[in-house]
């Protein structure tokens, strides 16, 4: 028999505190659908996702049901075009990009991940293709997502590509102006990029995954929030200790949900269960920010000294809840701070309290990295891609994934605002210094992967 | 065949003002009896005692005397004894097979609740396996909550089930929600 506060509880956490499935995202391979010649495979790929995808939002909304927890977001992501789709031209790409755009909306998803590339050692000519592609690609479709890998562990940076992103990023919110550069939020710029990332803009199905995989992304800051309110109202005392296990066990609850949810999507759908994403992925409403879990632990706000302890201990303290209730995690994993889609983080970046470069010390203990901040449309390419370079060395040096979502806002400069609706929400420009980084980043080739040894 | 050596099973429910030594009280009185305790359930309601015993017996012993020797005993202490023998496999021909459900509703007190939601629950044939309501009157929800596990059979058609359910709980003006009870499992248990 249940007790009553256990099923309180879990309506409380469903009600009052966001608790939710992120997205259950879809992973086709679209290798086999390979043809050198791209109205074949731009039919095949139709096909494929329409079998595999027609019935993926009815049985999400079912599963969600039946649990009474909403699957919030129901999305696919596709081998990278860039391999899939080896030797189109940049024109052909757009227009596939076109056609993920329309069997996106026909089996009724609001983004499609995977118009990618891998080019950490390498551009291949499918690689500089694509890439050609992104801004025109982003520019005329609504649900393509795309993802490129410009550095690793193991190879290290390479420049040649990360300039070639200033250069792409400036492109595509050029060719978005109207819509505040609303192209370069659905680009990110990778280091260490999993295979298995549920969550969009990096979405994509890596090479070595199966036909179909089932991958879900939970949520959470806004439980975790509450589960820490309510230990502080009850033992004012509580040290970090104490306060870090409140929040691993709030992670356990919340990744048991996702583990439910997507083992039985999948199960309907019959494809395999891949991994649970033990990402905190916060929403521009109230209640449901990770930027809020800071001032619930003490500080004014993210931004100000103690953010980056802070953090670590959060995102350390989510993974281990999380690892424990989960038989497979992958993904991200860990807290997310994107700018615009965090309201409390949004607020603290316009108020002056957050910079780019707290963010990006913040970045060293979080997943993902830089995301979804709204720069001056000034903002040279040389600049964007030394500030990607910055974040790609924090994940190469560290072993982990680190990410780039930039968005030079056209006509915009540093204190004007932004609105990109939904999910992305709105922010204020942050400031960059821009200039004096063109000769470095322009000196291009590789910087090499680095010692696995001496660690300090 | 030899009917004194068959097994009987008895429920058996217990009905007092909550003290310290029922259960006791009870049992002792079952065991002088002959009767050997298989299963035992109790809850306190606003400190009234409820349990119920499922008791299997020797043939030889008899049920009259058997209720007449358990309302002796217990009754001197203020407490009601109610007896039904259990028919053999009546288990399995009431209940059907089905998906353990939870029903919870919040909402400002008044008459009827209950039955306004149990008439829906039993017009679809589905059986109420654990119920916990609480009224402290008012208009605070959380002051009046009602918790129903249930059994929606197999084969029923939940999404009819549901929207009849929220039908009445809108009349009724409650928060209703229905959940799997996996998930409630899950969030709360290793």
């Amino acid at each position: 028999m249940l007790t009553e506060r256990e099923v309180l509880s879990t309506i409380e956490m469903l009600k009052n505190e966001h608790l939710d499935v992120r997205t259950v995202t879809l992973g086709i391979s679209l290798l086999e659908c390979a043809s050198h010649i791209p109205d074949i495979f731009r039919e095949r790929l139709r096909k494929r996702i329409l079998s595999h995808a027609k019935d993926l939002v009815r049985i999400c909304d079912e599963v969600g049901d039946k649990y009474g927890i909403p699957v919030v977001n129901k999305r696919i992501s596709v081998s990278p075009i860039a391999v899939a789709a080896a030797g189109s031209s940049s024109s052909e790409l757009v227009k596939t990009a076109m056609i993920m755009d329309e069997v996106a909306g026909e089996v009724g998803i609001d983004f499609i991940g995977g118009f990618s590339a891998l080019v950490e050692k390498g551009i291949a000519r499918g690689d500089l293709s694509l890439i050609e592609a992104v801004p025109e690609a982003l520019a005329t479709t609504e649900r393509v997502c795309s993802s490129i890998n410009v550095a690793s562990t193991r190879a290290g940076i390479n420049m040649d590509a990360v300039y070639m992103m200033g250069n792409t990023i400036r492109r595509a919110a050029e060719a978005t102006a109207s819509a505040g550069g609303l192209a370069c939020a659905k680009l990110c710029i990778f280091a260490n990029i999993p295979q298995d990332i549920p969550f969009m803009a990096g979405a994509y199905l890596g090479v070595g995954e199966p036909d179909a995989v089932i991958n879900v992304g939970v949520s959470g800051p806004g439980v975790v929030k509450k589960a820490i309110d309510r230990a502080l109202a009850s033992e004012k005392s509580l040290d970090l200790g104490r306060l870090s296990e409140i929040i691993k066990r709030t992670a356990y609850r919340v990744t048991r949900v996702g583990e439910l949810i997507g083992r039985e999507v999948a199960g309907n759908l019959g494809v395999p269960f891949g991994v649970v994403d033990l990402s905190l992925a916060p929403t521009p409403n109230v209640g449901d920010s990770v930027g809020e879990i800071f001032q619930s632990l003490g500080l004014g706000s993210i931004g100000m000294p103690g953010s980056t302890a802070l953090l670590a201990m959060l995102n350390d303290a989510v993974k281990k809840g999380g690892a424990f209730a989960s038989s497979y995690v992958g993904g991200l994993s860990g807290a997310f701070i994107p700018v615009s889609e965090d309201l409390n983080i949004a607020t603290a970046a316009k108020e002056g309290i957050l910079s780019i470069e707290k963010l990006e010390a913040l970045t060293s203990v979080c997943s993902v990295g830089l995301d979804m901040v709204a720069i001056p449309g000034e903002t040279s390419a040389e600049t964007i891609a030394a500030i990607i370079a910055d974040e790609m060395a924090i994940g190469v040096i560290n072993k982990k994934t680190t990410a780039a979502r930039l968005i030079p806002v056209p006509g915009k400069r540093a204190g004007d605002k932004v609105f990109f609706g939904g999910l992305l929400g709105e922010a204020t420009i942050i400031p960059v210094r821009d200039g004096g980084s063109g000769g470095f980043v322009r000196m291009g080739g590789r910087i090499p992967a680095p010692i696995q040894s001496l660690v300090n | 065949m030899n009917t004194e050596n068959q097994i009987k099973n008895i429920v058996i429910s217990v009905l007092g003002t909550d003290r310290p030594g029922i259960v006791a009280s009870v049992s002792k009185a079952l065991f002088d009896n002959g009767c050997d305790v298989r299963d035992v359930s109790q809850t306190i309601l606003q400190n009234e005692f409820a349990g119920i015993f499922v008791v299997s017996m020797r043939g030889e012993t008899d049920f009259e005397r058997l209720q007449q020797s358990l309302r002796q005993s217990l009754g001197v202490q203020g407490l009601a004894v109610f007896l039904k023998p259990i028919t053999q496999g009546a288990q399995e021909e009431v209940l059907p097979k089905g998906e353990p459900f939870v029903v919870t509703t919040m909402g400002p007190d008044r008459m009827g609740l209950v039955a306004g939601i149990t008439e829906v629950m039993a017009g679809f044939g589905v059986n109420i396996m654990n119920l916990k309501a609480i009224f402290r009157g008012g208009n605070d929800p959380t002051n009046n909550i009602m918790i129903y596990e249930v059994n929606v059979p197999v084969g029923l058609d939940q999404r009819t089930f549901r929207e009849a359910l929220a039908r009445r709980a809108r009349e009724l003006e409650l928060d209703l929600s229905m959940q799997h009870r996996d998930i409630f499992e899950e969030i709360n248990r290793l």
